[in-house]
């Protein structure tokens, strides 16, 4: 559901959401081993029930107004999975995913959308791709803001291609952090950005997150969730397991960590 | 937002990728772009002087038929051939936001498209201006290049979507279209090929779809055309229906694959 409505106080939900992997495709992943499959045992390869794993297992979430919630976990606990499904990329298994207004997952900050064009290029068409509902006027304003933001100077002109790691962050992140939405989804997006321009982005950032609906904000560091968010969500073995204040949340966290290192 | 904003948005993403793919290929020059439609002009011009003046095919306007064929069948291969691999190169955004994969597989299609046209109509001129009203079909052709485009969508789209399950899909396609290019009456015609395999022959869905546009340069009967058309029609919505489900079947692996 995409309707949108400022006044929704519910701006997701998700009910008994469960999402099932293939496991098959981990097996054979070239067509000459499916043909050598098929050929040596073609009565299992036809008829052998599909394996799968459960990325997300029963979980059940509300997400109001006002919420900044932080999402922790180990990897391949379900964060990454449960944002994807959030943003509408995955579809459920089972159970069901609503949201109201626009929604915007970020889950990279290092990205060029053609590395042979200039940094400039690239970031008009990475708000054309982020930002589709702008009127060109509006985009442009919004690329110029982000450029100047970016302090790029002459590279802006340069191939995105000969950009150091670095300065793709800069210009992507800039961009990327323009304009609030009503769900903004952030997996891992404080990271990448060289040290001197990580104070000026994370301010930005911060003030993006305040001026949304509403965030959820996936990191591994307990650090940025307790500086930016008033709720925490752990995620362990696909499930939920903690959903409460930012405080007890990162206390937990901690100490599974901890125990997990023994 | 309703799905006539989301349709506007789509294309709006699609013509602008198009463009900066065409501007990050052709490196903003003439000369770039020259490069890029030289090749199937010289393949069609190599493949004429053979196939005419070496092996002595006999067939009335040679030139023409062959133009009617390899220039769609070189558009269809080379679209295939980049095309396959283009979700995987670009996971990175597909990954990082949400973006439609087909903008990326449309925007590409299309700079293909407009390399093609450039070339057809660059070699049909002449002929225009040498036969006249001998070439009959041209008003019907928009509405073949229109089924071809579409049925190469629905073609791209599935082996893009196998390639990224399975990687050596994409090494595996030249041999096929290599081999393709022989059992296809691109440079010969049907008539050439032992009345009990025609059939066969006729069958490849590739053929179906160019056919239509051969027959409005070459050969023109309405006749004829409308018969093609709707088989070439067939192809295209089989392969974009096979298309859409094997997506909507594997979409959830498609994103964890990538």
């Amino acid at each position: 559901m995409n309707s949108i409505s400022i006044s929704e106080k519910h701006i997701a939900s998700v009910r008994n959401l469960k999402l099932a992997y293939n496991l098959d495709y981990f097996e054979a992943n070239n067509l000459r081993d499916f043909f050598v499959k098929g050929l040596k045992a073609p009565i299992d390869f036809l008829l052998k029930s599909k394996e799968t794993y459960l990325a997300v297992d029963d979980v059940s979430l509300t997400i109001n107004r006002g919420d900044r919630i932080g999402v922790l976990g180990h990897n391949g606990s379900g964060k990454t999975t449960l944002c994807r499904c959030l943003s509408g990329m995955l579809v459920p298994s089972d159970g069901t995913v609503e949201t109201h207004g626009e929604v915007r997952p970020i889950f990279n900050t290092t990205i060029s959308v053609l590395p042979e064009l200039t940094g400039r290029e690239n970031a008009q068409m990475l708000a054309l791709l982020l930002f589709p509902e702008m009127t060109e006027v509006e985009r442009e304003h919004l690329v110029k803001e982000g450029l100047d933001f970016a302090e790029l100077g002459n590279f802006l002109d340069v191939p995105f291609k000969s950009y150091s790691r670095g300065m793709q962050a800069r210009l992507c992140l800039s961009i990327i952090t323009a304009k609030p939405c009503d769900l903004l989804i952030l997996d891992e997006v404080f990271e990448g950005a060289d040290q001197a321009f990580q104070k000026k982005i994370s301010k930005r950032t911060l003030s993006l997150i305040e001026d949304s609906g509403a965030v959820v904000l996936v990191s591994h560091f307990p650090e940025h969730v307790e500086m930016s968010c008033n709720r925490v969500i752990i995620m362990e073995k696909s499930k939920i397991i903690f959903d409460g204040p930012v405080e007890e949340g990162v206390r937990i966290y901690r100490k599974m960590s901890s125990l997990s290192q023994i | 937002m309703n799905e006539r904003i989301f349709k506007r948005l789509y294309w709006e993403q699609v013509k602008n990728l198009t463009i900066a793919n065409m501007k990050s290929r052709y490196r903003k020059t003439f000369a770039g772009f020259l490069w890029v439609v030289m090749s199937p002009i010289l393949t069609y011009g190599v493949q004429s002087l053979v196939f005419k003046h070496f092996l002595k095919i006999d067939i009335q306007n040679y030139s023409l038929f062959l133009l009617g064929g390899l220039l769609p069948w070189i558009f269809i291969t080379q679209s295939i051939e980049m095309c396959t691999p283009l979700f995987l190169t670009n996971r990175d955004l597909l990954l990082g936001f949400k973006i439609n994969p087909l903008v990326i597989l449309l925007s590409q299609i299309l700079d293909n498209f407009f390399n093609f046209l450039f070339a057809f109509l660059l070699l049909l001129i002449p002929f225009w201006l040498i036969l006249g009203d001998n070439i009959g079909g041209l008003p019907y052709l928009f509405f073949a290049l229109i089924n071809l485009i579409l049925g190469l969508i629905g073609v791209a789209w599935l082996l893009s979507i196998l390639q990224v399950f399975y990687r050596d899909t994409r090494f595996v396609l030249p041999f096929i279209t290599n081999v393709a290019l022989f059992l296809t009456p691109i440079f010969y015609p049907p008539e050439f090929v032992p009345e009990n395999l025609r059939p066969i022959i006729e069958a490849n869905p590739l053929y179906l779809l160019i056919l239509p546009v051969r027959t409005c340069i070459y050969n023109f009967s309405s006749e004829m055309f409308l018969s093609q058309i709707l088989w070439g029609s067939l192809v295209t919505i089989a392969t974009l229906s096979l298309a859409y489900f094997y997506w909507g079947k594997k979409r959830n692996e498609f994103y964890i694959h990538l």
